[in-house]
């Protein structure tokens, strides 16, 4: 156990050495909140992976739902994620470069007005502090599983490590600590899948102990299962999930969204949020398979499980050797150290651009928003902390948070598609829809008691579109300035071209993409069209085998 | 008055610390017991037989005084204790293997019979239980038409952005073309 621990304590000491080393860099709010837009495609696919990939959305809450549900927690792995990023790399992250904003919410102030942008920023920000919260709640539990450490006195050193280094090192910091965390968990977790499987009998194996032995329902190993399913049936994952929380939340976290806007170039930004997409199938390997067959091992070395938050962590605990459970450890620790440091640096910026900047205190200097964004981030991670305890009552952590999401994505969706897509769409409208619609979906879940997300999901994203297009064409037209450049027309990709070129040639910044295409071609291996073409393949093959 | 909603903020924060704190209850009574009988694994394997039967003698006074008590009270208002009531007889009955087990110091029965104990207090996966796939026509119809719908609706989407990108460059050659 020691040996363990003092692997433990090692990455936990460089975490925090590294956030003060690359805090020497940080010298105004561009380089703390994008990274002086200065992150190679490469960082941004490993950023952005290990931001979404944590103890919440990974391995020990999807772990532990795909344990609760089966396989079909792979669909975020195999269908729906792989869709939305590349979907939001190729489509939405370029307007977001073509507006040059800092967050998501600015495109909304830029496009409806300050009032919707405000209610979505808010709205993040609730999200934010519940899953930094769950971040520690579930690093709290896993570390006091394995290690035997007190649940309290873990959670405050979590806090201050991840604290430290986003606070002094900014997006910088957290993109590089990320990309180096996506290799130590790509090589840290995988020995237990193969270890499991020799254990079991393989995929194979598997099935025959769950199917046959036990009499377990075939829709445990169900990706897109039937239509009856209490989780989730198919049309609704495709319908809710695909197409609106999911593609949402690739499109409007801003933790996700902030990587994008820190790269170097916008290729850099589309291919980093394309090639993401595999290491985001990969996952399932590392977090949802070995859950499947994670059951039979627990019955058969008697061992106690006592929810399914906890499940991954037992199974590690009771099938790794003593250094391999360290190296394991590190590697779990960087996916939730990663994802808590990315979603409080996104919360810090939010709450200093979308709030401080513009209602507080305004034309300050570059200096003051840049001190005002580390006090938010210890203001944002203190107030998480007092969270806990909330969501230490939570049966599984993870259904919470997607309940949540599908309450705001779903209008975001809705009013962002009709933001880009409809140029009629205006500030009453969106206002109106946007409100409807969050309403509507507390509605679902509070008074009507729908539980599956994916139908609050889209039926919010319903009502919002319904809502906006009513009320837009019942009053004036949005004026010239809150369209062009903001919307869809037959032009909008070279025009994103040529203003992240003219910007990049008066920053001095190397671009990748020049917007006359047939001047400059990447070689064939950084082509978009290959990489996507090919994650799009390997989806059409898992679902054939698995659906 | 004034003081009343922060008193009514500080209520609410104290209900549900305390629910927390009995659902960590309920976690860690049966995690002794699985502890205690994990113990009774481990002494019978070296057939150290009063060891084991002392370990075995813990697990089950946790399991009459604490967690049985729990999850009977606990099924009456709260689903989430329901799988554990619904095998409380399972349970019983491999206490009870266990029993035999070490009075016929037969190592590998006890171990057996532990393991079927800790699996029954532990938490088993929802999904074992969903109904059994049943589609009907108007679903494959419905899931067919999102399916079929937005591969066309991608391909003709796709194609008006290529179109439209390639149209822009064809009009303004580069410095590079």
């Amino acid at each position: 156990m020691s040996s363990n621990l003092v692997i433990t304590a090692v990455y936990l000491v460089l975490m925090f050495a590294a956030g003060l080393f690359f805090s020497k860099n940080i010298k105004n709010t561009s380089d703390y909140f994008l990274a002086a837009r200065s992150a190679p495609w490469f960082w941004i696919m490993g950023s952005v992976w290990a931001t979404n990939i944590g103890f919440l959305h990974g391995y020990l809450a999807h772990g532990g739902a795909a344990y609760e549900w089966g396989l079909i927690q792979a669909n975020f792995e195999w269908f729906q994620g792989p869709f939305g990023y590349i979907m939001a790399g190729i489509f939405f992250i370029a307007f977001y470069w073509r507006a040059g904003i800092f967050t998501v919410p600015q495109f909304l102030e830029r496009r409806y007005g300050p009032g919707i942008s405000s209610i979505y920023s808010f709205a993040w920000l609730i999200l934010f502090l519940v899953t930094i919260a769950a971040e520690l709640y579930l690093g709290g539990m896993f570390l006091k599983n394995i290690l035997g450490l007190p649940f309290w006195p873990t959670v405050f050193v979590l806090t201050a490590v991840v604290g430290t280094y986003t606070l002094m090192g900014g997006l910088g910091a957290a993109i590089m600590m990320e990309f180096v965390q996506f290799v130590i968990m790509m090589l840290g977790t995988m020995p237990l899948l193969f270890i499991l499987l020799n254990m079991v009998g393989g995929f194979a194996g598997i099935k025959d102990v769950l199917l046959t032995q036990w009499g377990v329902s075939a829709q445990y190993f169900t990706v897109l299962p039937d239509i009856h399913h209490p989780y989730g049936p198919a049309p609704w994952i495709i319908l809710g999930q695909c197409f609106v929380t999911t593609l949402g939340w690739c499109a409007g976290h801003q933790s996700m969204v902030q990587r994008n806007l820190g790269a170097r170039s916008i290729y850099d930004s589309k291919l980093g949020y394309v090639a993401a997409a595999v290491p985001k199938t990969l996952g399932a390997f590392l977090y949802i398979v070995p859950m499947i067959a994670a059951p039979i091992v627990f019955s058969r070395l008697g061992i106690f499980v006592e929810k399914s938050d906890a499940a991954y962590g037992k199974l590690i605990l009771n099938l790794l050797p003593q250094g391999m459970l360290g190296l394991f450890i590190a590697g779990l620790l960087s996916a939730g150290l990663s994802s808590i440091s990315s979603v409080l640096n996104s919360s810090s910026t939010m709450v200093i651009k979308d709030f401080y900047e513009r209602f507080l205190v305004k034309g300050k200097s570059d200096r003051h928003y840049f001190l005002a964004g580390r006090v938010a981030t210890f203001g944002i991670i203190a107030a998480s902390l007092l969270l806990v305890p909330v969501v230490l009552k939570v049966y599984l952590i993870m259904w919470l948070e997607q309940v949540l999401l599908a309450m705001v994505l779903g209008p975001f969706m809705g009013v962002l598609i009709l933001a880009i897509f409809w140029k009629r769409a205006n500030t009453a409208g969106s206002l109106a829809g946007f409100l409807t619609g969050g309403a509507f979906a507390v509605f679902l879940q509070q008074i009507i008691g729908i539980q599956i997300f994916f139908q609050i999901g889209f039926g919010s994203f319903a009502v919002t579109l319904a809502v906006t297009i009513v009320v837009s064409l019942l009053t004036k037209p949005p004026g010239r300035e809150k369209v062009d450049g903001l919307t869809w027309d037959s032009d909008f990709m070279a025009k994103v071209g040529d203003v992240v070129a003219e910007r990049a040639e008066a920053n001095g910044t190397p671009v990748h993409v020049i917007p006359r295409p047939r001047a400059v071609r990447p070689v064939w291996y950084l082509n978009i069209k290959y990489w996507a073409t090919a994650v799009l393949l390997v989806q059409i093959v898992l679902l054939f085998f698995f659906g | 008055m004034r003081k009343s909603p922060p008193a009514g903020a500080l209520a609410a924060v104290l209900m549900l610390v305390s629910a927390a704190a009995a659902q960590e209850k309920f976690i860690d009574v049966r995690q002794a017991m699985a502890d205690d009988l994990t113990a009774v694994k481990a002494a019978a394997a070296r057939s150290e037989w009063d060891a084991a039967a002392g370990s075995f003698e813990k697990g089950r006074s946790l399991w009459l005084n604490e967690v049985k008590p729990m999850i009977v009270s606990g099924a009456k208002g709260d689903p989430q204790f329901s799988e554990y009531f619904d095998r409380i007889g399972d349970v019983e009955a491999d206490l009870d293997r266990v029993v035999l087990s070490l009075k016929n110091r037969d190592a590998g029965g006890a171990e057996s019979a532990v393991n079927a104990v800790i699996w029954g207090i532990s938490h088993h996966p929802r999904g074992f239980d969903v109904p059994a796939a049943r589609y009907t026509v108007w679903d494959w119809v419905f899931g067919l038409g999102i399916g079929v719908g937005f591969c066309v609706f991608a391909v003709l989407f796709g194609l008006h952005l290529r179109r439209s990108y390639y149209r822009r460059y064809k009009k303004q050659a580069g410095p590079g073309e």
